[in-house]
């Protein structure tokens, strides 16, 4: 079963999606508008991008100190919380126990993100991985 | 801040504290592991930095969607390969990916 | 524009072109080649970084005039590190003038 059905079916998942590199490739289901999930995706790329940033920079100083390659992050909002690992999000209540499942979930079925930053943001969802970035 | 019980949690392999500019304070690291103090003051300021990133979104996001329940901000964390860091407010863990217990830290850390 | 034009501005001590991942494309300056890939490194993922930012701050702030993003500042005590598009510039802040290094690594980002 595709990740996004698959989290979708959990009671308390909001929502669940994939995004791209560009802010208009995306896909997702669950409780959020054609816009929002938009919005979502480009919201998405940028902490994604940070987070790899970031652990390039703690490689170069301590070499093989367990960041690298980077799998994603998690924001925790008061009753909300957004979760991404390689390109699928998901939007979440902070339902008891529920954000350790979905992580595990995402871990599993997304598998190891790699390095390279633009094959694992175009990987499922489909885009040239070496377009030129601008 | 007890850095000693957030070590009790599941999978913590460093505990620290930090200003509000991301300067590391005091620390708590577990023996045998790669995390150095240098390597800590640097991700004190990045955990800063991810903090008000997370904040500005949660405010934008609340404020262009009418979407309730992102704020107040309770957290953010980083996964790695190996290991995550998980911070709110002035302090944060790094514990290893196969034994973290994410909401067992968060609300450790929003107990703090 | 050739990278000794932008060498000679006052303050500059180096001055590097990079490619979409990193790479140098061209460079000149007082600076060791492993640190200028450094700086080129940190350049492109800063460029991304920001871009992403400022797309979220565009989508928020629902204003004109944000995104696309063009460069970005970071001004230290006595170094200033400034960059439009490709182009990465390393400052000494004491006789610099900020304005015309942005302007003329602009004109040069866009040949």
């Amino acid at each position: 079963m595709h990740i996004v059905k698959q989290l979708m079916a959990i009671p308390g998942v909001i929502a669940a999606g994939e995004f791209a590199y560009r802010g208009d490739r995306f896909s997702y289901e669950g409780a959020l508008t054609n816009e929002f999930a938009r919005m979502a995706s480009i919201l998405c790329r940028a902490n994604t991008l940070s987070v790899n940033m970031q652990s390039e920079i703690f490689d170069s100083f301590s070499e093989n100190c367990g960041c690298r390659p980077v799998q994603g992050w998690i924001t925790r909002g008061n009753q909300v919380t957004v979760c991404a690992i390689g390109n699928i999000f998901c939007f979440i209540e902070n339902r008891k126990e529920l954000l350790n499942d979905v992580m595990t979930i995402m871990r599993a079925k997304v598998g190891d993100v790699q390095d390279d930053l633009l094959v694992n943001l175009y990987a499922r969802i489909g885009g040239d991985t070496k377009e030129a970035l601008y | 801040m007890n850095l000693e019980r957030l070590m009790d949690l599941p999978g913590a392999m460093a505990a620290f504290t930090y200003t509000d500019k991301g300067e590391l304070q005091s620390h708590l690291i577990r023996e045998g592991n790669e995390v150095t103090p240098q390597v800590l003051g640097l991700l004190t300021r990045s955990c800063v930095a991810n903090l008000a990133i997370a904040a500005m979104e949660a405010s934008g996001w609340e404020a262009v969607t009418g979407q309730g329940g992102f704020q107040p901000l309770q957290g953010f964390s980083v996964v790695g390969m190996e290991w995550s860091v998980v911070v709110n407010g002035n302090c944060g863990v790094i514990a290893k990916n196969r034994d973290v217990d994410y909401e067992a830290t968060f609300i450790a850390l929003q107990a703090a | 524009m050739s990278l000794k034009k932008i060498l000679v501005l006052d303050g500059v001590v180096a001055v590097c072109r990079f490619r979409d991942d990193g790479v140098i494309m061209d460079a000149a300056g007082m600076l060791p080649s492993d640190l200028m890939e450094r700086l080129a490194k940190f350049s492109q993922w800063y460029r991304r970084m920001v871009s992403g930012n400022t797309d979220l701050l565009s989508l928020f702030s629902q204003m004109r005039g944000w995104s696309p993003s063009k460069g970005w500042i970071v001004r230290g005590a006595t170094m200033t590190v400034c960059s439009v598009g490709n182009m990465v510039c390393l400052v000494e802040n004491a006789q610099s003038s900020l304005n015309e290094i942005m302007q003329a690594i602009g004109e040069a980002a866009h040949e």
